[in-house]
């Protein structure tokens, strides 16, 4: 495209290019106005806040206070550790259980998968309020099953399937020939064999941008965590973010840093892997 | 190794029967149970339950507050699926001509997709009661200097503002997608054949897109059909209850005012709903795809 | 095939490690409890459905376990998580706290199918004008007296009037009108905050209409009663007297520009600053108080929620004041060994000189057992202690269903945004109670 527009080329482009940039890098500081005015306020005491959010002279100056209580009371390093064993292991499962159950999907194509897999589209738009209640009666009361990072990890995977699923087989379908399989069933190799070591790489761009987006709405969760785990020992980031979240008014500054602290750890992941992550959303995204 | 349409039960097995096992028990069973539970008159809490037969569907037809909710959030869905992939596709059409910084940019636009519901309800809210009243009473500007969510209108808009800021971002990367997509051949032939601008834009750029709009459109459309989180720590439904939304009234239906079974059936409506809306749509879309 | 069979063990073994892992989690998870609950231990849970008193309430807990050899892990309700909801959600779940602080109105709704009767407990008799009463049981232990009336800040008023301000002379509506013209004649132009939450203007404010009916909890069956029974609000006296409370300090409301933007902090910074000299509120704001810089010798108080001009009024001349946080204990999810240790730890709240002193000084809160030898800290508390023992409180508790708060709280929110008239806010209350028949 851009070889296109060069041949228009010439002192009109060169205008027209700096409009849109100007246009962009406006639109973009907006974007970040939120981020911004967090990052600033979590280094003043609350009444600075609510006297004024903008000042860069507050009367009690910029400190790292929010920053010390805050990783304090959020038992930062068990919540961390909880979080990423979390994140971690139930992205690994979805990753897996959905790249195969919609290579089944894709190369079984009967009329159970038809059933199944449209199942899986239609769930995806269930209120989670609607089985919030059902999920914590059988876990907790029948199963006693509640309480277990296990059991975290193993709800995260049925929640994840769906959309996982649904964007593998999309995947699958137009971009995984049935040609290399065929040859690789000649020479013997036994069904997981063709899978993994055949079809799963093939599927990378997709693996990427499924791992990012599960990543996110698993690091962050909240509703389900907060249901699932009661135990002190076990809680995740958020959970123990907004455990001291005051009822009637909050300590903005404070909250202000256990949010910045929360948003950290992926916030780095993403500045370190920007571009593979882009790129990875990028091509996994249509299809 | 054709495509079988016959039931392989061992390939079944193998493939696709761990992945299911999950689903069906986290989803499909508690759901079940939450459908039964509509035929109850169960408070939420209580150990006994008896059954009540439709009441409670009967009930939902006559909560005049449901329907009013539901209005308002289909009017939200409808600004809000407009305006965020109008403004995802522009930014992306922007970020697709080599602009400088391009990346730089793709990855910031993306940044709120980095952070949670109830985080981003915070932060906005503390935007838009603290932040603009301050710059408003410094610049002396009135309009500015009295909060957005105090006023039904505003805080409506300023839903829909949040909705766009957090949503545009992950679009652009899928319309992105999208324009890279489009073959270079095709562009250059069109502009030899002497389409530029608009013309390009709608005779070819836009057929070829679709496939990416329908997606788009889908993930928006539930997205926001669907949106709790945000409104709960936004505006919490106010000021006086005008911007309550579907979701928010059905969980409050369900727990605030602890009428279970009618809260369970209305968010089954709601789904159902959901689903015909979004089955229309891909439907739709599908049928332009091979269309064009 | 060799390889087939590698892939195969490959795969396997990466199974393996992510149960073997997830197990592992397990086992670090049931050990953290484990600890507690080994040897002859006891453990349980108390939800806490008062964010700010968390960090209190664990510290106390900890001694409690030092003392006496029970370990209490402390529950919060997170943000935007309502109380009932939570305890909901943990009784599905089957993990339901063996104690709760829950409003009157949760208690109610789950006493007799969860709570463990009281009634025979020591401690009732230390708490008797408090305790909430169900078919004449007791089913929870009153854990806290909160008061509410409209705070004064003496300072900012006698700096501004030039004069002694005698808080005692405001007793009626007339009164109070003379003082806050007096106030925006001497320079401070609109002496009123209004804080916007739902949870203020539904329940505590408009409370009044209910508690202030005779100054009883039977009184306010009364009220609501007539009002489900089709009553026009209008015709109640109380209710006008409210609306007309309510009109004059719109009319002196420091938030007048946009009176949904005020919101609860910002009402506890201009009353400590003294940019304003009353804040209908109640004694939990001290702490909020205290971040806008109040001192804990600053001389703030309670004035009536007046209503009406009658000067012997007890409404006007008393502050409304109850134990508006009640604790349950569980009977049906937890073992008889750990009913008896939640029993203990109210006894400890009670009785010990520790659990106390603790509690005051902890918590702020003002205990609702009168036999609590430490006398509250701060001045709201102060006032409130005083008023007790001068007999000026009234305890009626109204019992509401629980949307109330809501549904009213965003009725009032119309009308002191001047979106509805006092005809609109009265046919709202009107159908609210209707339709609770």
């Amino acid at each position: 495209m851009t070889e296109a527009s060069k041949k228009v080329g010439g002192y009109k482009k060169v205008v027209i290019d700096v409009l849109l940039f100007i246009l962009v890098a406006v639109l973009f500081v907006a974007f970040m106005v939120p981020f911004l005015m967090t990052i600033l306020n979590s280094f003043k005491v609350k009444m600075d806040i609510l006297r004024n959010p903008l000042s860069l002279s507050p009367s009690k100056g910029f400190s790292l206070s929010n920053y010390v209580d805050a990783f304090k009371k959020m038992n930062y390093l068990t919540a961390f550790f909880n979080s990423f064993m979390v994140t971690g292991f139930s992205t690994l499962l979805v990753t897996i259980l959905s790249s195969m159950c919609a290579y089944y999907y894709v190369r079984h194509d009967n009329k159970f998968s038809k059933i199944c897999s449209s199942l899986m589209s239609a769930s995806m738009i269930i209120p989670f309020q609607a089985i919030m209640i059902p999920l914590v009666y059988i876990y907790g009361a029948k199963l006693g099953l509640l309480n277990h990072r296990s059991t975290l990890i193993f709800m995260h995977t049925g929640f994840a399937m769906s959309m996982s699923v649904f964007i593998f087989q999309g995947f699958i379908k137009s971009n995984v020939p049935v040609a290399l399989e065929e040859a690789a069933k000649i020479d013997g190799c036994g069904r997981y064999r063709t899978f993994f070591q055949i079809v799963f790489p093939l599927l990378g761009p997709t693996t990427a941008t499924l791992v990012i987006l599960n990543v996110l709405a698993f690091w962050n969760d909240y509703l389900l965590p907060s249901l699932v785990l009661g135990v002190k020992a076990i809680k995740t980031l958020p959970l123990s973010t907004y455990e001291f979240y005051g009822t009637f008014s909050a300590d903005y500054g404070l909250i202000m840093a256990a949010l910045i602290l929360t948003v950290l750890p992926i916030l780095v992941i993403y500045l370190v892997l920007q571009k593979a992550i882009i790129s990875g959303v990028v091509a996994g995204a249509v299809k | 190794m054709k495509k079988s349409t016959v039931f392989d039960i061992k390939a079944g097995i193998m493939f696709a029967l761990p992945g299911l096992l999950v689903f069906f028990l986290v989803v499909i069973i508690p759901f079940v149970y939450g459908f039964y539970l509509t035929f109850t008159d169960w408070n939420g809490v209580s150990q006994v339950k008896s059954f009540v037969g439709i009441r409670n569907y009967i009930d939902t037809f006559k909560d005049t507050e449901f329907w009013s909710s539901m209005w308002l959030t289909l009017r939200y869905v409808l600004i809000s699926v407009l305006l965020v992939n109008i403004v995802a596709f522009f930014m992306a059409y922007l970020l697709s001509n080599g602009i400088k910084g391009q990346n730089f940019f793709r990855a910031g636009f993306f940044t709120p997709n980095l952070i949670g519901g109830v985080v981003l309800g915070f932060i906005w809210k503390f935007i838009f009661s603290n932040v603009f009243t301050a710059i408003g009473k410094s610049l002396g500007a009135e309009w500015l200097s009295k909060s957005m969510l105090s006023a039904p209108k505003t805080a409506y808009f300023a839903l829909i503002l949040v909705t766009v800021w957090q949503l545009a971002g992950y679009m652009m990367l899928i319309y992105i997608a999208g324009f890279t997509g489009l073959s270079h051949d095709v562009l250059e032939a069109a502009s030899i054949d002497g389409a530029t601008g608009m013309r390009r834009m709608r005779s070819i750029i836009l057929p070829l897109m679709v496939p990416s709009f329908v997606i788009c459109i889908f993930l928006t459309l539930s997205r926001t059909f669907m949106v709790y989180d945000l409104n709960l720590t936004l505006t919490k439904g106010g000021p006086y209850a005008s911007t309550r939304l579907v979701a928010m009234h059905v969980y409050e239906k369900a727990f605030t005012s602890r009428n279970y079974g009618v809260g369970q059936s209305e968010a089954l409506f709601l789904f159902v709903i959901v689903a015909i809306i979004s089955g229309i749509q891909v439907w739709m879309g599908r049928k332009k795809e091979v269309a064009a | 095939m060799k390889k087939s069979i590698a892939f195969i063990s490959f795969v396997l073994a990466m199974l393996l490690i992510v149960t073997g892992c997830s197990k592992g989690s397990n086992d670090s998870s049931s050990s953290a409890t484990a600890k507690t609950v080994d040897g002859s231990k006891v453990s349980i849970t108390l939800l806490n459905s008062k964010g700010e008193i968390q960090t209190g309430l664990e510290k106390i807990a900890a001694q409690f376990e030092k003392d006496k050899g029970i370990h209490v892990e402390v529950i919060a309700c997170g943000a935007g998580e309502v109380p009932y909801t939570k305890i909901t959600t943990m009784y599905n779940s089957g993990n339901a706290p063996t104690l709760a602080i829950l409003d009157p109105t949760d208690i109610v709704g789950l006493a007799k199918e969860y709570a463990l009767e009281l009634t025979d407990q020591a401690w009732t008799a230390e708490t008797e004008a408090l305790n909430l009463t169900i078919d004449g049981k007791i089913y929870s232990f009153p854990f806290c007296v909160e008061g509410r009336g409209i705070i004064y800040n003496k300072e900012a008023i006698e700096s501004t009037l030039g004069r002694e301000f005698d808080p005692k002379s405001i007793n009626s509506y007339s009164s109070f009108k003379a003082i806050l013209e007096e106030l925006r004649k001497k320079g401070m132009e609109n002496p009123v905050f209004i804080a916007k939450e739902d949870w203020s203007l539904g329940a505590h404010q408009l409370g009044f209409i209910y508690d202030a009916y005779d100054g009883t909890t039977a009184g306010s069956e009364v009220i609501i009663n007539e009002l489900k029974a089709g009553k026009d609000p209008l015709t109640v006296d109380r209710f006008n007297q409210f609306v007309a409370t309510m009109d004059l300090m719109l009319e002196y409301n420091f938030a007048k520009a946009d009176p949904l933007g005020a919101d609860y902090d910002q009402g506890a910074l201009e009353l400590a600053c003294g940019n304003v000299a009353f804040w209908p509120n109640g004694c939990w704001a001290w702490p909020n108080l205290v971040e806008g810089g109040a001192d804990v010798n600053g001389e703030f108080g309670f004035i009536s929620f007046v209503l009406g001009d009658d000067t012997s009024d007890f409404a006007n001349n008393m502050i409304q004041a109850s134990a508006s946080k009640q604790i349950m204990v569980d009977k049906v999810q937890s073992t008889a060994e750990q009913q008896a240790a939640a029993k203990e730890f109210i006894n400890y709240l009670v009785y010990d000189a520790n659990g106390q002193k603790m509690f005051v000084e902890e918590t702020a809160l003002i205990p609702a057992a009168k036999n609590n030898p430490n006398a509250p800290l701060d001045p709201l508390g102060k006032d409130i202690a005083e008023r007790t023992a001068a007999g000026l409180l009234y305890t009626s508790c109204f019992i509401a269903p629980s949307d109330h708060w809501s549904v009213m709280g965003a009725a009032m929110q119309k009308y002191i945004s001047g979106n509805s008239s006092k005809a609109d806010l009265a046919s709202a209350l009107s159908q609210y109670w209707k339709a609770q028949n």
